[in-house]
């Protein structure tokens, strides 16, 4: 009771109760410490039966409850956040690729705290002034972590996914200058309204910093595209005319060309060539040519 | 005449070279139509670059415009080719639903007078000789 | 020194003794201002004010009311720097004229204002009275109203509006010629935008003269946002400012540039209509944040309508010598697309953007 100020009277002294505040944290972690192993496979076993992180193995499962374990119970000895930050950003980047959601952390986090608090309860069930004070000091401790789990998480989350995001654009969508005058796009994948937008917005300005003349878009990895997409990719072909560049189609599938049908677009006007070596020769002869005309190419 | 600053139409040999510098309202396009016209008319011309790289917007009334300026130019036995197109211009233009008429477009001036059959280094006025 | 020092110490409250108030009320203003000559001027400035809201009082409450008028009056000393700010929001200046020329001006704007105070209805009145002139806070007027302070600062807002509608109209000297004109003025003045779409505030004071007259110094409240724009429409060279400015506001929302000349464009169409065959109105440009970041162009005229809006949203409808592209062109353009049109009455066409995450 020395840390008290002067004015403040000295409470009445528990008779079962000896520890003082700042006992109290330590013992609460040589408990939590010396149970390690029990407490740790109680822990997993209520995963497993709250059907959370599925998606691991037995064996990561073991060997990240004991880590997360450890680190739990360190951060309540010595309090310091940073460390715990630190090591949920380290656990978030290690469980997000495999398909771990918010929920689950924040589940497994939650599920520790209670096993670790019954545990508390049991040990100091005789002394009910004295479990009042451990669960005091505990809990807050205790929900702390569990926040900033939490909030690692979901920003690390969040941030994996804005990277996964950005990295798919740009590979997505290259613009390949393969000689002068001539630019590639192969296009790979399922392409949605944000990607055609990109798709445009590299593809007009990539033909004003190449100065290109033909440009050959290789859709044979595209699957299929919906109507407003369509819409879009033909505007875009008519834009590149605009600009003065021939737009040569390859790997058109059945599909494609169907939905193309659909929103009117009259293929016999598009210049659409098999695969992408056709393509390619196609464009070397029309860049033998001077001129971007006579087929329709280039004229508003 | 719009004024220097709004356009400018620089004659060189059997082509004029007009520049559009800045947006233009439909009445300065009306201009700028009604000025080219006339000089190609007056100076015989053969061939007419029109660069449009300052414009912002190219809607209705400006591609029309510009399409009405290729057709008079034609009756007047001159070819004319646009120039200067902004991909995002470009992209508005087709959005807008301009229905591609048969005015030839090219990439910049260089491409324009290419297009017109003649490289840009070349100074000599005279015929125009070379394969269109 | 609290109010309750003197509460009940006077037993006879039936005829408002205002003489009788004046030791207590010196005291007050003299604890707070050093200056004698200041103070018996504050102390003045209190009775007078006493003495006017005496018959509202409620009996037995004179004293502490006259101790919270008099700490206002000092306060209100205190800030007389920031009188001008503080006056802001009034459409009148209720401080004494500086200049003798300016009495005569001054008593007809004190006249206006009380006719402008007499439009009010008793309630109004006594709440921004008690407020504005008295200094009475919004959580004792919410007691004394059996209300929440919210309500009442509220009410005060719209009070203050109507105040500063009645005090143009009577300023004017205009009775409104239509039964939308009171309704359309009072959503300006309170410069709640939903209120301004719910009356169509932008079409009526194209329509109608007196509100578009009387309207300038409503506006001028709230014309400070800076995420509007309203750009008068009638000739060419307007069409051409209309989708710059639309464009450079539109900018502020990460927009990509071809998405910004896809608006520029819209704008351009649907603004050469109005110059074209309307000859006058306007465009507004807003950025939303409701459901999500965008921006919304809604371009309205006077002219003689559109006889069949279907026919002109289809391809090819043309009544001037043009590719007939506009309104369908600007449709394509953007995202969501709404024309109205009334014969005789004119045309708005309500547009909008969304700015997608990125
Ligand atoms: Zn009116």
């Amino acid at each position: 009771m020395t840390e008290r100020p002067d004015t403040t009277p000295p409470p009445p002294p528990l008779p079962r109760s000896p520890v003082n505040e700042e006992e109290l944290l330590p013992q609460l972690v040589s408990h939590l410490r010396e149970h390690r192993t029990k407490l740790r496979q109680e822990w997993a076993a209520r995963i497993q039966g709250a059907g959370l992180l599925h998606a691991m193995t037995p064996q990561e499962m073991a060997a990240e409850t004991t880590s997360v374990y450890d680190n739990y119970v360190e951060v309540l000895e010595t309090g310091s956040v940073e460390a715990l930050q630190r090591y949920a950003r380290d656990l978030s980047e290690r469980i997000i690729p495999r398909g771990v959601e918010t929920h689950e952390v924040v589940g497994i986090v939650l599920l520790l705290r209670d096993v670790l608090a019954r545990s508390l309860f049991e040990k100091y069930q005789r002394d009910f002034a004295l479990l009042n004070r451990v669960l005091d000091a505990y809990e807050p401790a205790a929900n702390r972590i569990a926040n900033t789990v939490a909030v690692s998480f979901v920003d690390e989350r969040e941030r994996v996914i804005r990277q996964q995001q950005d990295s798919i654009r740009e590979l997505s969508t290259p613009v390949l200058p393969v000689r002068e005058r001539l630019l590639i796009l192969p296009m790979i994948g399922v392409l949605d309204s944000e990607r055609a937008r990109q798709l445009t917005e590299q593809l007009l300005t990539g033909i004003r910093t190449h100065r290109a003349k033909v440009v050959v878009i290789d859709i044979t990895g595209v699957p299929a595209v919906d109507e407003t997409v369509a819409n879009h990719l033909v505007r875009t072909v008519d834009a590149s005319r605009l600009m003065g560049a021939s737009v040569i189609i390859t790997g058109l599938s059945p599909d494609i060309a169907q939905t193309l049908v659909t929103i009117g677009v009259d293929l016999s006007k598009m210049d659409t060539i098999g695969d992408l070596q056709g393509g390619l020769e196609e464009a070397e002869r029309l860049l033998g040519f001077s001129v971007t005309r006579g087929d329709g190419t280039g004229t508003m | 005449m719009t004024g220097p600053k709004l356009v400018s139409i620089l004659r060189q040999g059997d082509w004029l070279i007009a520049s559009i510098h800045t947006a233009l309202d439909d009445s300065q396009m009306l201009l700028f139509r009604n000025d080219l016209v006339e000089q190609i008319g007056r100076h015989r011309s053969r061939g007419v670059v029109i660069d449009v790289a300052a414009l912002d917007v190219l809607d209705s009334f400006g591609a029309n415009t510009l399409r009405t300026i290729a057709e008079m130019a034609r009756l007047r036995g001159a070819e004319t080719v646009i120039v200067g197109i902004q991909p995002d211009v470009a992209f508005a233009m087709v959005s807008l639903g301009m229905d591609t008429g048969d005015v030839p477009t090219a990439l910049d001036l260089e491409e324009g007078l290419a297009y017109l059959g003649r490289p840009t280094g070349a100074r000599s006025r005279g015929r125009r000789d070379a394969a269109g | 020194m609290g109010a309750t020092d003197f509460i009940g110490a006077r037993e006879d409250p039936s005829a408002p003794d205002v003489a009788a108030l004046i030791p207590m009320v010196r005291r007050v203003i003299g604890a707070r201002v050093a200056d004698p000559t200041t103070a018996e001027d504050l102390v003045q400035e209190t009775l007078v004010r006493v003495l006017t809201a005496a018959p509202r009082v409620e009996p037995g409450m004179l004293e502490p009311y006259a101790i919270v008028t008099a700490r206002n009056v000092v306060t209100s000393l205190w800030r007389q720097q920031d009188r001008d700010r503080r006056n802001q929001h009034r459409v009148v200046d209720l401080s004494p004229p500086d200049a003798p020329d300016d009495d005569m001006l001054a008593r007809e704007e004190q006249e206006a204002v009380a006719a402008a105070l007499a439009r009010l209805t008793d309630r109004e009145r006594d709440t921004l009275v008690a407020h504005e002139v008295s200094g009475q806070d919004t959580r004792s007027l919410a007691e004394e109203l059996g209300s929440t302070a919210g309500a009442v600062a509220a009410q005060l807002n719209r009070t203050r509006a109507r105040l500063r509608v009645e005090y143009l109209l009577v300023r004017e000297n205009v009775e409104p010629p239509t039964d939308r004109c009171r309704p359309v003025l009072l959503a300006l003045s309170g410069g709640d935008r939903r209120r301004q779409r719910e009356v169509d505030a932008g079409r009526h004071l194209l329509e109608c003269e007196v509100c578009a007259r009387l309207s300038p110094p409503l506006m001028e409240r709230t014309q400070s946002r800076d995420d509007e724009l309203r750009i008068p429409i009638a000739v060419d060279a307007d069409v051409v400012a209309a989708r710059q400015a639309a464009r450079e506001l539109a900018s502020r929302l990460g927009f990509a540039r071809t998405e910004l000349t896809l608006i520029a464009t819209a704008v351009s169409e649907v603004t050469r209509n109005i110059v074209r065959f309307a000859g006058a109105g306007e465009v507004v440009v807003e950025l939303l944040d409701q459901p999500r970041a965008g921006v919304r162009i809604t371009a309205r005229d006077t002219g003689p309508g559109i006889p069949d809006v279907q026919a002109a949203l289809a391809d090819g409808y043309s009544t001037y010598n043009g590719l007939g592209l506009g309104l369908p062109g600007a449709r394509r353009l953007m995202d969501e697309f709404a024309v109205v049109s009334e014969s005789g009455r004119g045309t708005t066409v309500t547009m909008t953007k969304w700015c997608d995450a990125r």
